[in-house]
Protein backbone atom coordinates (compact mmCIF):
# COMPACT_ATOMS: atom_id res chain seq x y z
CA UNK A 1 0.00 0.00 0.00
CA UNK A 2 2.68 2.32 0.60
CA UNK A 3 4.56 2.15 -2.32
CA UNK A 4 1.30 2.61 -3.93
CA UNK A 5 1.44 6.02 -1.96
CA UNK A 6 4.96 6.58 -2.96
CA UNK A 7 4.27 5.92 -6.95
CA UNK A 8 1.28 8.25 -6.74
CA UNK A 9 2.63 10.89 -5.42
CA UNK A 10 5.72 10.59 -7.82
CA UNK A 11 3.27 10.18 -10.68
CA UNK A 12 1.35 13.21 -9.41
CA UNK A 13 4.11 15.46 -9.11
CA UNK A 14 5.31 14.15 -12.52
CA UNK A 15 1.73 15.64 -14.13
CA UNK A 16 1.96 18.98 -12.12
CA UNK A 17 5.12 19.95 -12.21
CA UNK A 18 5.69 19.32 -16.26
CA UNK A 19 4.23 21.78 -18.37
CA UNK A 20 2.23 18.98 -20.14
CA UNK A 21 -1.09 18.93 -18.14
CA UNK A 22 -0.75 23.04 -18.53
CA UNK A 23 -0.46 22.62 -21.69
CA UNK A 24 -3.11 20.31 -22.14
CA UNK A 25 -5.59 22.47 -19.89
CA UNK A 26 -4.57 25.18 -22.11
CA UNK A 27 -5.55 24.04 -25.27
CA UNK A 28 -9.22 22.81 -23.68
CA UNK A 29 -9.82 25.61 -22.39
CA UNK A 30 -8.89 27.59 -25.93
CA UNK A 31 -11.19 25.16 -27.26
CA UNK A 32 -14.52 25.36 -25.00
CA UNK A 33 -13.94 28.93 -24.68
CA UNK A 34 -14.81 29.24 -28.02
CA UNK A 35 -17.45 26.70 -28.56
CA UNK A 36 -19.14 27.43 -25.14
CA UNK A 37 -19.89 30.85 -25.78
CA UNK A 38 -21.31 30.31 -29.67
CA UNK A 39 -24.12 27.49 -27.63
CA UNK A 40 -24.68 29.93 -24.43
CA UNK A 41 -25.65 32.43 -27.75
CA UNK A 42 -27.98 30.11 -29.55
CA UNK A 43 -29.85 29.47 -26.28
CA UNK A 44 -30.26 32.75 -25.24
CA UNK A 45 -31.60 33.50 -28.81
CA UNK A 46 -33.82 30.52 -28.62
CA UNK A 47 -35.55 31.38 -24.82
CA UNK A 48 -35.71 34.97 -25.38
CA UNK A 49 -37.83 34.69 -28.65
CA UNK A 50 -40.63 33.54 -28.49
CA UNK A 51 -41.16 33.04 -31.84
CA UNK A 52 -38.29 30.25 -32.38
CA UNK A 53 -39.57 28.29 -29.08
CA UNK A 54 -43.05 28.12 -31.06
CA UNK A 55 -41.87 24.60 -33.45
CA UNK A 56 -38.55 23.65 -31.00
CA UNK A 57 -38.43 20.49 -29.66
CA UNK A 58 -38.84 20.89 -25.27
CA UNK A 59 -34.98 20.16 -24.75
CA UNK A 60 -33.82 22.98 -26.79
CA UNK A 61 -35.07 25.25 -24.02
CA UNK A 62 -33.71 23.48 -21.00
CA UNK A 63 -30.04 24.94 -20.40
CA UNK A 64 -28.85 21.02 -19.73
CA UNK A 65 -29.65 19.59 -22.81
CA UNK A 66 -28.90 23.09 -25.20
CA UNK A 67 -25.63 24.24 -23.45
CA UNK A 68 -23.67 21.52 -21.08
CA UNK A 69 -24.32 18.28 -22.69
CA UNK A 70 -22.92 19.62 -26.20
CA UNK A 71 -20.61 21.08 -23.76
CA UNK A 72 -19.28 18.06 -22.40
CA UNK A 73 -19.59 15.92 -25.09
CA UNK A 74 -16.71 18.16 -26.91
CA UNK A 75 -14.97 17.58 -23.44
CA UNK A 76 -15.34 14.08 -23.70
CA UNK A 77 -14.12 13.92 -27.55
CA UNK A 78 -10.68 16.10 -26.40
CA UNK A 79 -10.39 13.58 -23.99
CA UNK A 80 -10.15 11.29 -26.08
CA UNK A 81 -7.21 12.67 -27.39
CA UNK A 82 -5.70 13.79 -24.63
CA UNK A 83 -5.90 11.20 -22.28
CA UNK A 84 -3.59 9.38 -24.52
CA UNK A 85 -1.23 12.20 -24.35
CA UNK A 86 -1.26 11.97 -20.84
CA UNK A 87 -1.08 8.58 -20.55
CA UNK A 88 1.67 7.62 -23.23
CA UNK A 89 4.68 8.26 -20.81
CA UNK A 90 3.23 6.11 -18.26
CA UNK A 91 5.23 3.08 -18.67
CA UNK A 92 6.55 3.07 -22.59
CA UNK A 93 8.74 6.21 -20.97
CA UNK A 94 9.68 4.08 -18.21
CA UNK A 95 10.74 0.75 -20.03
CA UNK A 96 12.88 3.53 -22.81
CA UNK A 97 15.02 4.91 -20.23
CA UNK A 98 15.27 1.89 -18.39
CA UNK A 99 13.83 3.56 -15.15
CA UNK A 100 11.29 0.17 -15.41
CA UNK A 101 14.80 -2.02 -14.03
CA UNK A 102 13.95 0.14 -10.83
CA UNK A 103 10.49 -0.76 -10.28
CA UNK A 104 11.06 -4.04 -10.84
CA UNK A 105 13.63 -4.64 -8.50
CA UNK A 106 11.99 -2.57 -5.86
CA UNK A 107 10.18 -4.28 -3.32
CA UNK A 108 6.47 -3.52 -4.97
CA UNK A 109 4.12 -5.49 -6.88
CA UNK A 110 2.97 -4.97 -10.31
CA UNK A 111 -0.45 -4.49 -8.73
CA UNK A 112 1.02 -1.65 -7.05
CA UNK A 113 3.05 -0.07 -9.71
CA UNK A 114 -0.41 -0.19 -11.98
CA UNK A 115 -2.15 1.40 -9.12
CA UNK A 116 -0.08 4.08 -8.38
CA UNK A 117 0.13 5.33 -12.04
CA UNK A 118 -3.29 5.06 -12.03
CA UNK A 119 -4.85 6.92 -9.33
CA UNK A 120 -2.39 9.48 -10.19
CA UNK A 121 -3.78 10.02 -13.74
CA UNK A 122 -7.35 9.57 -12.26
CA UNK A 123 -6.53 12.64 -9.89
CA UNK A 124 -5.03 14.24 -12.95
CA UNK A 125 -8.33 13.81 -15.45
CA UNK A 126 -10.57 14.89 -12.28
CA UNK A 127 -7.95 17.66 -12.89
CA UNK A 128 -8.99 18.57 -15.82
CA UNK A 129 -13.14 17.87 -15.57
CA UNK A 130 -12.65 20.32 -12.58
CA UNK A 131 -11.60 22.69 -15.20
CA UNK A 132 -13.89 22.17 -17.46
CA UNK A 133 -17.04 22.96 -14.79
CA UNK A 134 -15.66 26.34 -14.33
CA UNK A 135 -18.36 27.11 -17.46
CA UNK A 136 -21.41 26.30 -15.94
CA UNK A 137 -20.27 27.93 -12.51
CA UNK A 138 -20.09 31.17 -14.74
CA UNK A 139 -23.24 30.55 -16.09
CA UNK A 140 -24.73 29.98 -12.90
CA UNK A 141 -24.66 34.20 -12.20
CA UNK A 142 -26.87 34.47 -15.13
CA UNK A 143 -29.11 31.55 -15.30
CA UNK A 144 -30.78 30.16 -12.65
CA UNK A 145 -30.39 25.67 -13.26
CA UNK A 146 -30.39 22.51 -11.46
CA UNK A 147 -26.94 21.29 -10.65
CA UNK A 148 -27.61 17.31 -10.20
CA UNK A 149 -28.22 16.45 -13.75
CA UNK A 150 -24.76 18.40 -14.65
CA UNK A 151 -23.12 17.04 -12.06
CA UNK A 152 -24.11 13.66 -12.75
CA UNK A 153 -23.38 14.44 -16.78
CA UNK A 154 -19.73 15.43 -15.66
CA UNK A 155 -19.22 12.15 -13.72
CA UNK A 156 -20.54 10.26 -16.09
CA UNK A 157 -17.84 11.99 -18.75
CA UNK A 158 -15.55 11.38 -16.31
CA UNK A 159 -16.25 7.81 -16.11
CA UNK A 160 -15.67 7.55 -19.08
CA UNK A 161 -11.92 9.29 -18.52
CA UNK A 162 -11.07 6.88 -16.46
CA UNK A 163 -11.83 3.73 -18.95
CA UNK A 164 -9.90 5.88 -21.63
CA UNK A 165 -7.23 6.09 -19.07
CA UNK A 166 -7.28 2.26 -18.32
CA UNK A 167 -7.07 1.25 -21.66
CA UNK A 168 -4.13 4.18 -22.20
CA UNK A 169 -2.11 2.50 -19.87
CA UNK A 170 -2.49 -0.61 -21.04
CA UNK A 171 -1.73 0.56 -24.52
CA UNK A 172 1.36 2.39 -22.84
CA UNK A 173 2.57 -0.89 -20.97
CA UNK A 174 2.84 -2.63 -24.38
CA UNK A 175 5.18 -0.91 -26.34
CA UNK A 176 8.89 1.26 -25.23
CA UNK A 177 7.96 4.11 -27.70
CA UNK A 178 5.66 6.99 -26.69
CA UNK A 179 4.34 7.46 -30.13
CA UNK A 180 3.34 3.93 -30.65
CA UNK A 181 1.44 3.99 -27.66
CA UNK A 182 -0.10 7.63 -28.55
CA UNK A 183 -1.60 6.32 -31.57
CA UNK A 184 -2.59 2.49 -29.90
CA UNK A 185 -4.50 4.63 -26.99
CA UNK A 186 -6.61 6.99 -29.92
CA UNK A 187 -7.42 3.58 -31.62
CA UNK A 188 -9.06 1.92 -28.33
CA UNK A 189 -10.54 5.10 -27.03
CA UNK A 190 -11.99 5.78 -30.85
CA UNK A 191 -13.05 1.68 -30.42
CA UNK A 192 -15.17 1.89 -27.48
CA UNK A 193 -17.11 4.22 -28.81
CA UNK A 194 -17.48 2.55 -32.74
CA UNK A 195 -18.24 -0.79 -31.34
CA UNK A 196 -22.11 -0.02 -30.61
CA UNK A 197 -22.43 1.37 -34.52
CA UNK A 198 -21.58 -2.28 -35.48
CA UNK A 199 -25.13 -3.27 -34.12
CA UNK A 200 -26.55 -1.81 -37.49
CA UNK A 201 -24.89 -5.03 -39.20
CA UNK A 202 -26.85 -7.34 -37.17
CA UNK A 203 -29.91 -8.87 -37.39
CA UNK A 204 -30.28 -11.06 -34.66
CA UNK A 205 -31.92 -9.80 -31.75
CA UNK A 206 -29.50 -11.34 -29.41
CA UNK A 207 -26.31 -9.65 -31.27
CA UNK A 208 -27.49 -6.68 -31.44
CA UNK A 209 -28.33 -6.07 -28.04
CA UNK A 210 -24.58 -7.52 -26.92
CA UNK A 211 -23.32 -5.26 -29.11
CA UNK A 212 -25.34 -2.20 -28.03
CA UNK A 213 -24.74 -3.23 -24.40
CA UNK A 214 -20.33 -3.26 -25.19
CA UNK A 215 -21.28 0.19 -26.58
CA UNK A 216 -19.59 2.85 -23.92
CA UNK A 217 -22.72 5.07 -25.74
CA UNK A 218 -25.31 3.23 -24.32
CA UNK A 219 -24.10 3.92 -21.03
CA UNK A 220 -23.01 7.55 -21.20
CA UNK A 221 -26.15 8.43 -22.46
CA UNK A 222 -27.57 7.57 -19.24
CA UNK A 223 -25.44 9.57 -16.82
CA UNK A 224 -25.64 12.44 -19.78
CA UNK A 225 -29.32 12.34 -19.18
CA UNK A 226 -28.73 12.56 -15.22
CA UNK A 227 -29.60 9.18 -14.75
CA UNK A 228 -27.37 7.02 -12.66
CA UNK A 229 -28.38 3.13 -14.00
CA UNK A 230 -25.59 0.29 -12.06
CA UNK A 231 -25.73 -1.54 -14.97
CA UNK A 232 -23.85 0.94 -16.94
CA UNK A 233 -21.53 1.69 -13.72
CA UNK A 234 -20.75 -2.36 -13.67
CA UNK A 235 -19.84 -2.01 -17.26
CA UNK A 236 -17.44 1.05 -16.90
CA UNK A 237 -15.90 -0.44 -13.89
CA UNK A 238 -15.69 -3.96 -15.18
CA UNK A 239 -13.77 -1.90 -17.92
CA UNK A 240 -11.53 -0.23 -16.15
CA UNK A 241 -10.60 -3.28 -13.84
CA UNK A 242 -10.09 -5.28 -16.99
CA UNK A 243 -7.84 -3.18 -18.22
CA UNK A 244 -5.93 -2.21 -15.08
CA UNK A 245 -5.73 -6.54 -14.55
CA UNK A 246 -4.19 -6.81 -18.38
CA UNK A 247 -2.04 -4.07 -17.34
CA UNK A 248 -0.42 -5.89 -14.12
CA UNK A 249 -0.34 -8.85 -16.43
CA UNK A 250 2.05 -7.51 -19.08
CA UNK A 251 4.52 -5.52 -16.63
CA UNK A 252 4.53 -9.14 -14.30
CA UNK A 253 5.32 -11.00 -17.39
CA UNK A 254 8.12 -8.81 -18.26
CA UNK A 255 9.73 -10.40 -15.28
CA UNK A 256 9.70 -13.85 -16.55
CA UNK A 257 10.10 -12.99 -20.65
CA UNK A 258 13.06 -12.86 -22.55
CA UNK A 259 13.86 -9.45 -22.74
CA UNK B 1 24.86 -14.35 1.73
CA UNK B 2 24.16 -15.19 -1.76
CA UNK B 3 23.69 -18.83 -3.11
CA UNK B 4 23.30 -19.47 -6.74
CA UNK B 5 22.94 -23.15 -7.52
CA UNK B 6 22.07 -24.48 -11.41
CA UNK B 7 20.98 -21.77 -12.61
CA UNK B 8 20.01 -21.51 -16.49
CA UNK B 9 18.48 -18.59 -18.91
CA UNK B 10 18.34 -19.16 -22.66
CA UNK B 11 16.96 -16.29 -24.64
CA UNK B 12 15.04 -18.74 -27.05
CA UNK B 13 17.50 -21.11 -28.77
CA UNK B 14 20.29 -18.64 -27.30
CA UNK B 15 21.84 -20.26 -23.86
CA UNK B 16 22.94 -16.75 -22.17
CA UNK B 17 24.13 -18.92 -18.72
CA UNK B 18 24.21 -22.64 -17.86
CA UNK B 19 24.54 -24.09 -15.00
CA UNK B 20 25.96 -21.34 -13.08
CA UNK B 21 26.73 -22.38 -9.18
CA UNK B 22 28.45 -20.14 -7.05
CA UNK B 23 28.36 -18.95 -3.17
CA UNK B 24 29.01 -15.91 -2.05
CA UNK B 25 29.84 -15.03 1.85
CA UNK B 26 29.05 -11.54 3.86
CA UNK B 27 31.29 -8.72 3.78
CA UNK B 28 32.62 -10.64 0.20
CA UNK B 29 33.67 -8.07 -2.58
CA UNK B 30 32.99 -10.55 -5.80
CA UNK B 31 34.06 -9.24 -9.41
CA UNK B 32 31.89 -11.05 -11.71
CA UNK B 33 34.36 -10.99 -14.76
CA UNK B 34 33.67 -12.01 -18.64
CA UNK B 35 33.79 -10.64 -22.09
CA UNK B 36 30.71 -9.12 -23.44
CA UNK B 37 27.78 -11.01 -24.08
CA UNK B 38 29.19 -13.69 -21.47
CA UNK B 39 26.23 -13.59 -19.66
CA UNK B 40 27.67 -11.22 -16.76
CA UNK B 41 24.10 -8.85 -16.82
CA UNK B 42 21.66 -11.94 -17.31
CA UNK B 43 23.45 -13.34 -14.22
CA UNK B 44 22.83 -9.82 -11.95
CA UNK B 45 19.12 -9.33 -13.51
CA UNK B 46 18.32 -12.94 -12.22
CA UNK B 47 19.58 -12.18 -8.97
CA UNK B 48 18.01 -9.30 -8.70
CA UNK B 49 14.74 -10.24 -9.26
CA UNK B 50 14.23 -8.49 -12.34
CA UNK B 51 14.15 -12.01 -14.45
CA UNK B 52 13.22 -15.29 -13.59
CA UNK B 53 15.44 -18.15 -15.03
CA UNK B 54 14.46 -20.88 -17.17
CA UNK B 55 15.80 -23.14 -13.96
CA UNK B 56 17.83 -23.08 -10.90
CA UNK B 57 17.51 -21.25 -8.03
CA UNK B 58 18.87 -18.01 -6.06
CA UNK B 59 18.72 -17.45 -2.54
CA UNK B 60 20.08 -13.95 -1.15
CA UNK B 61 20.19 -13.68 2.75
CA UNK B 62 18.24 -17.32 2.98
CA UNK B 63 15.30 -15.78 0.93
CA UNK B 64 14.77 -17.57 -2.45
CA UNK B 65 14.62 -14.76 -5.02
CA UNK B 66 11.44 -15.99 -6.64
CA UNK B 67 9.48 -17.68 -4.06
CA UNK B 68 9.57 -14.77 -1.66
CA UNK B 69 10.72 -11.34 -4.09
CA UNK B 70 9.89 -8.75 -1.94
CA UNK B 71 12.07 -9.49 1.05
CA UNK B 72 15.13 -9.92 -1.60
CA UNK B 73 14.28 -6.92 -3.06
CA UNK B 74 13.86 -4.98 0.45
CA UNK B 75 17.74 -6.46 0.80
CA UNK B 76 19.59 -5.43 -2.24
CA UNK B 77 20.63 -2.45 -4.14
CA UNK B 78 20.41 -2.52 -8.11
CA UNK B 79 22.61 -0.43 -10.48
CA UNK B 80 21.64 -1.59 -13.83
CA UNK B 81 23.96 -1.05 -16.97
CA UNK B 82 22.08 2.11 -18.21
CA UNK B 83 21.11 3.84 -14.32
CA UNK B 84 17.45 4.39 -13.78
CA UNK B 85 17.74 7.99 -13.78
CA UNK B 86 14.05 9.83 -13.87
CA UNK B 87 16.00 13.15 -15.51
CA UNK B 88 13.28 15.57 -14.87
CA UNK B 89 14.03 14.85 -10.91
CA UNK B 90 15.76 17.08 -8.83
CA UNK B 91 19.11 14.38 -7.32
CA UNK B 92 18.09 14.73 -3.30
CA UNK B 93 14.14 14.29 -4.88
CA UNK B 94 15.01 10.96 -7.20
CA UNK B 95 16.82 9.89 -4.13
CA UNK B 96 13.51 10.44 -1.38
CA UNK B 97 11.88 8.50 -3.65
CA UNK B 98 13.87 5.27 -4.26
CA UNK B 99 14.33 5.45 -0.68
CA UNK B 100 10.46 5.66 0.20
CA UNK B 101 9.60 3.22 -2.48
CA UNK B 102 12.85 0.42 -1.03
CA UNK B 103 10.29 0.71 1.96
CA UNK B 104 12.81 2.87 4.07
CA UNK B 105 11.41 4.47 7.13
CA UNK B 106 10.02 7.90 7.18
CA UNK B 107 12.16 8.82 9.89
CA UNK B 108 15.34 7.80 8.59
CA UNK B 109 15.07 9.28 5.24
CA UNK B 110 16.79 12.44 5.14
CA UNK B 111 19.57 10.57 6.94
CA UNK B 112 20.13 7.90 4.42
CA UNK B 113 19.85 10.50 1.73
CA UNK B 114 22.04 12.80 3.07
CA UNK B 115 24.36 9.72 4.09
CA UNK B 116 23.92 8.29 0.30
CA UNK B 117 24.87 12.11 -1.22
CA UNK B 118 28.00 12.49 0.85
CA UNK B 119 29.12 8.86 0.06
CA UNK B 120 28.93 9.56 -3.82
CA UNK B 121 30.57 13.03 -3.37
CA UNK B 122 27.00 14.97 -4.39
CA UNK B 123 26.21 17.07 -2.20
CA UNK B 124 27.07 19.78 -4.09
CA UNK B 125 24.67 18.77 -7.02
CA UNK B 126 21.73 17.83 -4.81
CA UNK B 127 19.31 20.64 -6.08
CA UNK B 128 19.73 20.26 -9.79
CA UNK B 129 18.09 18.20 -12.38
CA UNK B 130 19.06 15.21 -13.24
CA UNK B 131 18.97 15.91 -16.84
CA UNK B 132 21.69 18.42 -16.31
CA UNK B 133 24.67 16.61 -14.90
CA UNK B 134 27.57 14.98 -16.57
CA UNK B 135 27.31 11.12 -17.10
CA UNK B 136 29.84 10.42 -14.84
CA UNK B 137 27.46 12.69 -12.16
CA UNK B 138 24.55 10.56 -13.59
CA UNK B 139 26.77 7.39 -13.24
CA UNK B 140 27.40 8.51 -9.60
CA UNK B 141 23.72 9.19 -8.71
CA UNK B 142 22.66 5.63 -9.84
CA UNK B 143 25.41 3.97 -7.02
CA UNK B 144 23.53 6.66 -4.92
CA UNK B 145 20.42 5.08 -5.61
CA UNK B 146 21.72 1.39 -5.03
CA UNK B 147 22.78 2.65 -1.50
CA UNK B 148 20.02 4.78 -0.23
CA UNK B 149 18.31 2.11 1.55
CA UNK B 150 21.43 0.72 2.97
CA UNK B 151 20.75 -2.86 1.45
CA UNK B 152 22.94 -5.53 2.84
CA UNK B 153 23.77 -6.44 -0.90
CA UNK B 154 24.78 -4.51 -3.64
CA UNK B 155 24.90 -5.14 -7.25
CA UNK B 156 26.51 -2.99 -9.70
CA UNK B 157 26.50 -3.95 -13.41
CA UNK B 158 29.59 -2.19 -15.49
CA UNK B 159 29.48 0.59 -12.57
CA UNK B 160 32.65 2.39 -13.85
CA UNK B 161 31.76 2.21 -17.49
CA UNK B 162 32.20 5.18 -19.43
CA UNK B 163 33.98 7.79 -16.94
CA UNK B 164 37.11 9.38 -16.92
CA UNK B 165 40.39 7.97 -15.62
CA UNK B 166 39.57 10.14 -12.51
CA UNK B 167 36.19 9.23 -11.97
CA UNK B 168 37.02 5.33 -12.20
CA UNK B 169 39.27 6.02 -9.48
CA UNK B 170 36.75 7.94 -7.17
CA UNK B 171 34.65 4.91 -8.12
CA UNK B 172 37.04 2.12 -7.02
CA UNK B 173 37.59 4.15 -3.89
CA UNK B 174 34.07 4.31 -2.62
CA UNK B 175 33.53 0.51 -3.79
CA UNK B 176 36.83 -0.15 -1.50
CA UNK B 177 34.63 2.25 1.54
CA UNK B 178 31.66 0.42 1.27
CA UNK B 179 33.52 -3.02 1.55
CA UNK B 180 32.77 -4.58 5.02
CA UNK B 181 29.76 -2.92 5.06
CA UNK B 182 27.55 -4.42 2.31
CA UNK B 183 28.27 -7.67 0.42
CA UNK B 184 29.34 -6.58 -3.24
CA UNK B 185 29.01 -8.13 -6.69
CA UNK B 186 30.10 -6.08 -9.27
CA UNK B 187 30.45 -7.12 -13.28
CA UNK B 188 33.11 -5.72 -15.53
CA UNK B 189 35.47 -6.46 -18.48
CA UNK B 190 38.40 -4.56 -17.14
CA UNK B 191 40.76 -5.81 -15.27
CA UNK B 192 42.42 -3.82 -13.16
CA UNK B 193 39.23 -2.87 -11.66
CA UNK B 194 38.71 -6.60 -10.44
CA UNK B 195 42.27 -6.39 -8.85
CA UNK B 196 41.62 -3.08 -7.59
CA UNK B 197 38.36 -3.57 -5.82
CA UNK B 198 38.00 -7.24 -5.27
CA UNK B 199 38.65 -9.81 -3.10
CA UNK B 200 36.97 -13.20 -4.75
CA UNK B 201 36.70 -13.08 -8.67
CA UNK B 202 34.25 -15.33 -10.73
CA UNK B 203 35.17 -16.09 -14.49
CA UNK B 204 32.43 -16.26 -16.43
CA UNK B 205 32.54 -17.06 -20.46
CA UNK B 206 29.83 -18.10 -22.67
CA UNK B 207 27.64 -18.58 -20.09
CA UNK B 208 29.88 -20.81 -17.81
CA UNK B 209 32.10 -20.06 -14.76
CA UNK B 210 35.53 -21.44 -15.92
CA UNK B 211 36.82 -20.04 -12.46
CA UNK B 212 36.21 -18.89 -9.54
CA UNK B 213 38.33 -18.83 -6.54
CA UNK B 214 40.04 -15.61 -4.16
CA UNK B 215 42.59 -13.29 -6.33
CA UNK B 216 45.54 -14.88 -5.50
CA UNK B 217 44.38 -17.93 -6.01
CA UNK B 218 43.26 -17.01 -9.55
CA UNK B 219 47.03 -15.79 -10.29
CA UNK B 220 48.82 -19.03 -9.05
CA UNK B 221 46.80 -21.03 -11.83
CA UNK B 222 48.96 -19.54 -14.23
CA UNK B 223 52.64 -19.31 -12.50
CA UNK B 224 55.41 -21.93 -12.83
CA UNK B 225 55.47 -20.29 -16.31
CA UNK B 226 57.88 -16.77 -16.04
CA UNK B 227 58.80 -14.99 -18.86
CA UNK B 228 61.77 -12.99 -19.66
CA UNK B 229 62.81 -10.43 -22.18
CA UNK B 230 66.46 -9.93 -22.79
CA UNK B 231 67.96 -7.05 -24.31
CA UNK B 232 71.31 -6.40 -24.91
CA UNK B 233 73.65 -3.64 -26.81
CA UNK B 234 75.79 -5.92 -29.48
CA UNK B 235 74.49 -8.76 -31.38
CA UNK B 236 74.61 -11.95 -29.70
CA UNK B 237 74.30 -15.46 -30.35
CA UNK B 238 73.84 -16.57 -26.95
CA UNK B 239 70.39 -19.00 -27.82
CA UNK B 240 72.32 -22.28 -27.55
CA UNK B 241 74.23 -21.85 -24.29
CA UNK B 242 71.13 -20.36 -22.78
CA UNK B 243 69.03 -23.37 -23.60
CA UNK B 244 71.33 -25.25 -22.02
CA UNK B 245 70.68 -24.48 -19.02
CA UNK B 246 68.59 -26.26 -16.14
CA UNK B 247 65.06 -24.47 -15.81
CA UNK B 248 64.46 -22.93 -18.79
CA UNK B 249 62.17 -24.22 -21.27
CA UNK B 250 62.46 -22.32 -24.55
CA UNK B 251 64.75 -19.23 -26.15
CA UNK B 252 63.05 -17.35 -28.54
CA UNK B 253 64.86 -14.80 -30.63
CA UNK B 254 63.17 -11.78 -31.75
CA UNK B 255 65.85 -10.09 -33.54
CA UNK B 256 69.68 -9.75 -32.94
CA UNK B 257 69.61 -8.24 -29.64
CA UNK B 258 66.00 -9.16 -28.28
CA UNK B 259 64.99 -12.51 -27.47
CA UNK B 260 62.38 -14.03 -24.90
CA UNK B 261 62.98 -16.95 -22.27
CA UNK B 262 60.62 -19.12 -21.18
CA UNK B 263 61.22 -20.59 -17.33
CA UNK B 264 59.50 -23.63 -15.97
CA UNK B 265 59.68 -21.69 -12.44
CA UNK B 266 62.46 -20.66 -10.37
CA UNK B 267 63.75 -17.38 -9.61
CA UNK B 268 67.35 -18.53 -9.49
CA UNK B 269 67.57 -19.31 -13.08
CA UNK B 270 67.37 -15.39 -13.71
CA UNK B 271 70.62 -15.35 -11.83
CA UNK B 272 72.20 -17.55 -14.15
CA UNK B 273 70.80 -16.33 -17.00
CA UNK B 274 72.06 -13.07 -16.32
CA UNK B 275 75.81 -14.49 -14.84
CA UNK B 276 75.93 -15.97 -18.80
CA UNK B 277 75.38 -12.58 -20.81
CA UNK B 278 77.39 -10.69 -18.55
CA UNK B 279 80.26 -13.45 -19.12
CA UNK B 280 79.66 -13.12 -22.92
CA UNK B 281 80.32 -9.67 -23.21
CA UNK B 282 77.40 -8.41 -25.14
CA UNK B 283 75.98 -6.01 -22.92
CA UNK B 284 72.58 -6.56 -21.12
CA UNK B 285 70.78 -3.25 -21.36
CA UNK B 286 67.55 -4.92 -20.29
CA UNK B 287 66.25 -8.68 -18.17
CA UNK B 288 62.67 -8.02 -17.27
CA UNK B 289 61.03 -10.72 -15.77
CA UNK B 290 56.80 -10.87 -16.61
CA UNK B 291 54.93 -12.54 -14.25
CA UNK B 292 51.51 -13.98 -15.34
CA UNK B 293 48.67 -11.79 -13.84
CA UNK B 294 45.30 -11.64 -13.61
CA UNK B 295 45.09 -10.75 -17.29
CA UNK B 296 46.95 -13.52 -18.65
CA UNK B 297 44.78 -15.98 -16.63
CA UNK B 298 41.47 -14.49 -17.94
CA UNK B 299 42.69 -14.32 -21.56
CA UNK B 300 43.63 -18.20 -21.55
CA UNK B 301 40.69 -18.98 -19.47
CA UNK B 302 38.28 -17.18 -22.07
CA UNK B 303 39.71 -15.84 -25.52
CA UNK B 304 42.17 -18.89 -25.14
CA UNK B 305 39.83 -21.70 -25.44
CA UNK B 306 38.71 -20.58 -28.81
CA UNK B 307 42.45 -20.74 -30.07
Amino acid sequence: MRGTFVLFKKELAGYFLSPLFYFISFLMTGLLSVMFSISLGKFHETVSNAMLQLGAPPQAQNIHYAVFIPHLSLVNLLLIFLVPALCMRLLAEEKKVRTFDLLLTSPVTSLTIVLGKYLATLVTIFGLIVVTMIYPVISSRIADFSWAPTLIAAIGIFLVAAVYAAMDLFASSLTDNGLIAFVLSIVFNLTIWFVGALNESFDEPTAKKILEHLSINTHLAGLIEGTVRTSGLVFIFSLIFLFCFLTERVIESSRWRAS
Amino acid sequence: MIEVRKLCKSYGERQAISNLTFTIEKGDVVGLLGPNGAGKSTTMKIITGFMAPTSGEAKICGFDVFEEPLEVKKRIGYLPETPPLYTEMIVEDYLKFVAELKGVDKTRLKLLVDKALTKTQLVDVRHRLIRNLSKGFKQRVGIAQALVSEPEVLILDEPTVGLDPKQVAEIRDLIKELRGEHTIILSTHILPEVQATCNKVIIIHEGKIVAQDSIDQIEKLNQGAIILNVRTRRPHHLNHQLGGIAGVQQVESINQYQMRITLSEQEDVIEEIAKEIIAAGVGLVELTPSRANLEDVFLKLTYGQNN
